[in-house]
């Protein structure tokens, strides 16, 4: 919404700086979200008068001339290409030092040989307007060296206003007028309107009929015969563009300028084109087809109101009108119409079409019933004036139900309460009085409020109390801690145990990623998941941004395989990066039709092990690197009873390199390489470890971590052992073994050594672990150490196909 | 015998005094005090004296075993001190060489600047709830009072999954949610990932709130005002200018803008807060009376206060950041930097 300074002291007196207005409205909800100087600061650019106008020397198409600048000084030599201009004319001198639009600067210059002191200027080069074709000449009664700016009066202020969508009373000027009288207590001053009315009886011209009062309650209209068409003054054209409205005629531009000032959208339509010279408000036929006057087709459905003549639509009711009726060259005859839409009914229709006007966005948000015939007083009587027309007698007004304003109960004490102020009756009467509200006090500190039909935001206490403390200002409301129970409520296991398992992440050397919760359709195929794999069925978007965005995931993989390519394109080859976010599955058992949201963690590992560096181990990262991640994080959750499972494997991983992780029976994820297929599918071409977690099963397996061991306070010995084992062993048999061995003294055992090829036997590996003995109460001797080391040599004889080296 | 003696001792001395390495001394004392050493050499004579001359000899045996013992001692204490400085003097590394260091990781700064707010809260009180992304109209709209057909459902564009179910717009629904679930008093955060069609260099489809609701007995605008001026200070420094300003929200009544004085130009107008010299951070409001009906609160006995704001922004204001899509775009580059 935009209004100008100018235009705004026509209905309130206001002198306060422009930056001080600023403020003023964004402190009142009116948010000033850009303020811009019209015409001024360029007080360099002024009046000047061609005094003789000679050929340029040296060139054809210019011309020199002798230039008086007001100043009293010598006359100014001034080189000039224009052609539409003659000694004697009074034109727009920018001086050297002026800076016009576009920061250009004004210097002194030699063109072609002559020096020049100035320059003639040109609206455009002014920015006053798009014409470029000649210099600017003015009339002859303006004052030689004045600012040009001043002389043509055009300095104001325009100020954006990002209006909130229950503000309609502020869609115009008179309403932020409003709200400024308000706030500055003053009264707006609504000039007197007096409509000359010299045609014919309106009655006997026109016929209005609604044939739905409940989407249009109130339609008004006037005729003006004897228009002529014309482009409109100047005044009327600047005060548009300000608004960023495209001047078009003195008739639609009219209908614009009081739509900006009144906030009341009116409709021109030319009268000879309506059939039968009436108008009928009434529903669409279903399926009927309405040309739009932006030259669109539109179908209607029956719930769609239109504007009809004897014969046919000739307006879509509040949002567009027709072109078969619309205003053209041809017009002398106009019916103007201000009428009251239901507001639900104009956004149904004004969605449905996708159309969004100046108009439909005012009738949407709610019109002032009441005003609307001083839009149309204000309206035709300029209409008559700047087209030479003659108005009509009357005003046709069909309000078959008025709706009379509302009373609102205020209680002084409520108003208090919410807000937190100390305000007395007085007070608040007069703020009441102030808003234009008619105010009784029914008995002491209780209201009862009747509010102008304008205001169509306010219908209950609470809003009434907004008003008072939005108009008191905020910043008078004390700032207070609140006296309240005391509450304690620690956040839940999920999100500490999220937090920790994060920070346990990042201390392994991984960077938190977060990826859209939207993905492509087709990353299933990429991450090979089979046709009737229950992740092809994500939740899609009915309105997607794009169709790359168009699912909601399933699974993180496909989001870390973007970042992994995205970033492997910047060449950063070394990737550890974690996501710990939900991922969205149909149910079929919720209620609401509201899919299952678990939180997942999954992690993506590629490249180097270590930073690189010249004293840095060299090596790739590897399964184990990430199965040393997984196995810390179930540390942290004390979670017992892990095994690692070979088999079943989600498609994406790589059939050998790859583990599923259960506590118990429980799945908690799994991990491992991914498919080379995979890989390829995203042109990655370094192998990838991937890890995926069901973040609340492993909530749901940890354990506390119980009472903590006091060490031994004597040292422990340690004994090794290597041995010969066949390659398809698994090392956890082996680690089970040792530990299978019923003993307090037997402490702990290492896997330190493992060894394949050279000369170890095909088939076969070598082993090495070490464990390590001790007491609580001693320090074992050598004798109980070798005794001990050799019932665990003995159990893994027994149970392993082994030999010792 | 006793001048062999102390000849002895002489020559030892002389030759300890000359001899400049470990090896050496250790020769020397092969040579004088081993066990075929020139000492013992002469002590194995002492059965050859008579008794009266054994003690006497004897104690200058002893004595001069002392001396060559201690200044051995001395000599090679010497000597390793010397060899010391002298590996001191020439041992030298390059210190400009980089160090060795293990991969780090990093938190997102969402992440972190969620936690941030979370545990600011959390020290006044506040529980933290949580709720569905994938939301029911009437969680995130019909119960926080904007009606359909209405423009207010305009300032959030919405994606849909089916007619009623939705991305939620906001964090807000976590406050029906709550409400219907337990009765006053209610102090709760919601933090969370929330979605509207929408994308540019401001906007993301895909961002962060978190959500705050307070509601008990005698609760007033003053009080989310002291509260929101405690949290920003918090978050921002205490010196930080707060300012409030009228606004609109379905679901609050009054509502309020929270502007905090601009970080970067500390309130004298820059790019970033566009000359004004204030940046909006915050979204908030007393709960209006229609929500209360909508989750069955008595609107005269409770009174309370909502606020949302949107973590990307403080995130943005936080670091620096001018861009919201390089929180997205998960470039390592720049997220090892959290």
């Amino acid at each position: 919404m935009i209004v100008t300074y100018n235009w705004i002291k026509e209905f309130v007196d206001c002198d306060l700086p422009a930056a001080e207005l600023s403020h003023l409205l964004t402190m009142l909800g009116l948010e000033v979200e850009r303020m811009e100087e019209v015409g001024g600061g360029m007080d360099d650019v002024v009046v000047a008068q061609v005094v003789e106008r000679n050929l340029h020397p040296n060139a054809d198409k210019l011309s020199l001339c002798k230039v008086d600048d007001g100043s009293g000084g010598e006359l100014l030599s001034i080189v000039c290409g224009a052609q539409n201009f003659k000694a004697g004319d009074k034109v727009a001198l920018a001086k050297i030092g002026a800076t016009l639009p576009g920061d250009f600067k004004i210097k002194r210059s030699k063109i072609r040989g002559e020096e020049s002191f100035g320059m003639l200027c040109s609206e455009r080069e002014l920015a006053l307007s798009e014409e470029s074709s000649g210099i600017m000449i003015l009339p002859e009664d303006f004052k030689l060296g004045m600012p040009l700016f001043d002389a043509l009066g055009t300095k104001d202020v325009i100020f954006e206003i990002g209006l909130t969508p229950n503000r309609a009373d502020c869609l115009s000027v008179v309403g932020v007028a409003r709200e400024i009288a308000a706030k500055l207590g003053k009264k707006v001053h609504y000039p007197g309107l007096e409509v000359n009315e010299t045609g014919a009886p309106i009655a006997s011209i026109a016929q209005v009929a609604i044939n739905a009062p409940d989407l249009c309650p109130r339609y008004t209209a006037r005729h003006i015969t004897g228009c002529t068409l014309a482009p409109s003054p100047t005044w009327l054209a600047n005060r548009l563009r300000d608004a960023g409205i495209r001047s078009i005629n003195n008739i639609v531009d009219v209908t614009n300028y009081v739509l900006l000032e009144y906030g009341h959208p009116l409709h021109a339509f030319d009268f000879k084109l309506l059939s039968g010279g009436k108008i009928v408000v009434a529903a669409a036929g279903e399926g009927e087809q309405f040309h739009t006057l932006d030259g669109q087709e539109r179908t209607l459905s029956a719930s769609d109101l239109t504007i009809r003549d004897g014969e046919k639509a000739v307006a879509l009711a509040g949002i567009m009108g027709g072109g078969n009726s619309e205003i053209n060259d041809a017009t002398t005859e106009v019916l103007l119409e201000s009428a009251y839409f239901n507001p639900s009914a104009i956004r149904r229709t004004s969605k449905r079409l996708g159309i969004h006007t100046e108009s439909s966005h005012r009738f949407e948000r709610g019109t002032d019933v009441a005003g609307l015939t001083r839009a149309l007083d204000r309206a035709a009587q300029l209409i008559a004036e700047l087209s030479g027309g003659k108005i009509a007698k009357g005003v046709i007004d069909v309000y078959p139900e008025p709706i009379a304003p509302r009373t609102i109960p205020a209680r002084l004490a409520r108003i208090n309460a919410v807000s937190g102020l100390s305000l007395t009756a007085a007070e608040v009467q007069e703020m009441f009085e102030r808003l234009e509200f008619q105010v009784t006090e029914t008995e002491p500190g209780v209201f009862k409020v009747q509010v102008p039909l304008f205001r169509v935001d306010l219908e209950r206490e609470i809003d009434l109390v907004e008003e008072v403390v939005r108009l008191n200002g905020f910043e008078k409301v004390q700032a207070t801690l609140p006296q309240a129970s005391v509450l304690s409520d620690l956040p839940s296991p999920q999100l500490r145990l999220g937090s920790r398992i994060k920070d346990l992440l990042v201390s392994h050397g991984l960077s938190e990623v977060i990826n859209y919760s939207f993905v492509a359709p087709t990353s299933c195929e990429k991450i090979l998941l089979a046709e009737d794999d229950f992740r092809r069925k994500g939740v899609p978007l009915l309105n997607p941004i794009s169709d790359e965005l168009s699912v909601m995931r399933t699974t993180l993989l496909p989001g870390l395989l973007e970042t992994a390519v995205k970033n492997i394109n910047f060449r950063t080859l070394d990737l550890r990066i974690f996501e710990m976010r939900r991922i969205y599955i149909p149910s079929e058992t919720n209620d609401l039709g509201l899919p299952d949201e678990p939180m997942c963690l999954a992690a993506l590992f590629t490249g180097r092990r270590d930073p690189e560096g010249w004293n840095q181990a060299k090596g790739n990262i590897d399964f184990f690197d990430v199965k040393g991640v997984v196995e810390s994080i179930l540390e942290e959750l004390n979670i017992g009873g892990v095994n690692y499972v070979a088999d079943e494997l989600d498609p994406y991983f790589h059939p050998g390199k790859a583990c599923r992780v259960k506590s118990g029976n429980r799945e908690l994820g799994s991990f491992g390489e991914l498919h080379p297929s995979v890989q390829e599918n995203y042109g990655i071409d370094q192998p990838l470890y991937y890890l995926e977690l069901n973040f609340e099963k492993l909530i749901g397996c940890r354990k506390d971590m119980g009472s903590a061991q006091v060490p031994s306070r004597f040292p422990s010995t340690f004994r090794d052992i290597a041995m010969l084992l066949p390659d398809t062993t698994p090392a956890a048999e082996i680690l089970a073994s040792v530990k299978s061995v019923k003993a307090d003294e037997l402490e702990g055992v290492e896997l330190f050594d493992l060894y394949t090829g050279g000369n170890i036997p095909k088939g076969e590996k070598s082993i090495a672990i070490r464990v390590r003995y001790g007491s609580k109460e001693r320090t074992l001797t050598d004798d109980e150490v070798t005794k001990l080391h050799q019932r665990v040599i003995a159990t893994l004889q027994k149970k392993l196909n082994v030999s010792f080296r | 015998m006793k001048e062999k003696l102390e000849g002895l001792l002489k020559d030892a001395l002389a030759e300890l005094a000359a001899a400049s390495t470990e090896a050496g001394l250790q020769e020397l004392r092969v040579k004088y005090l081993g066990k075929k050493g020139e000492l013992t050499a002469v002590m194995k004579g002492l059965g050859g004296l008579t008794p009266e001359e054994r003690p006497v000899i004897g104690q200058v045996v002893n004595t001069v075993k002392g001396q060559l013992e201690e200044a051995f001692d001395s000599r090679a204490s010497l000597i390793r001190e010397q060899v010391k400085n002298e590996r001191l003097a020439n041992e030298r590394i390059d210190v400009t060489l980089p160090g060795r260091r293990s991969v780090t990781g990093s938190k997102h700064p969402i992440t972190l600047v969620t936690e941030e707010i979370c545990s600011i809260f959390s020290a006044l009180g506040f529980g933290v709830a949580e709720g569905p992304e994938i939301e029911h109209d009437f969680y995130n709209f019909e119960a926080l009072n904007f009606p359909k057909d209405h423009p207010a459902r305009d300032m959030q564009d919405t994606f849909f999954v089916a007619e009623n179910v939705l991305l939620r717009t906001h964090t807000s629904p976590v406050q029906v949610r709550t409400m219907l679930k337990q009765p006053p008093p209610v102090r709760i955060i919601a933090p969370g990932t929330v979605y509207r069609c929408d994308s540019d260099a401001t906007h993301s489809p895909m961002f962060h709130q978190v959500e705050g609701l307070m509601v008990d007995k005698g609760i007033t605008f003053g009080d989310l005002k002291g509260i929101l001026t405690l949290f920003t200070s918090q978050l921002f420094g205490s010196d930080i200018g707060v300012r409030l300003r009228p606004s609109f929200f379905p679901f609050t009544e009054p509502s309020a803008e929270v502007d905090i004085a601009c970080v970067i130009c500390r309130g004298k107008g820059c790019r970033v807060c566009k000359e004004t010299g204030w940046l909006e951070i915050l979204g908030a409001g007393m709960v209006d009376p229609e929500v209360y009906r909508h989750v069955g609160y008595d609107a005269e006995q409770y009174t309370g206060f909502a606020f949302g704001m949107g973590i990307e922004r403080i995130a943005m204001l936080k670091y620096g950041i001018a861009d919201m899509r390089l929180l997205f775009e998960n470039d390592l580059r720049f997220l090892k930097q959290f």
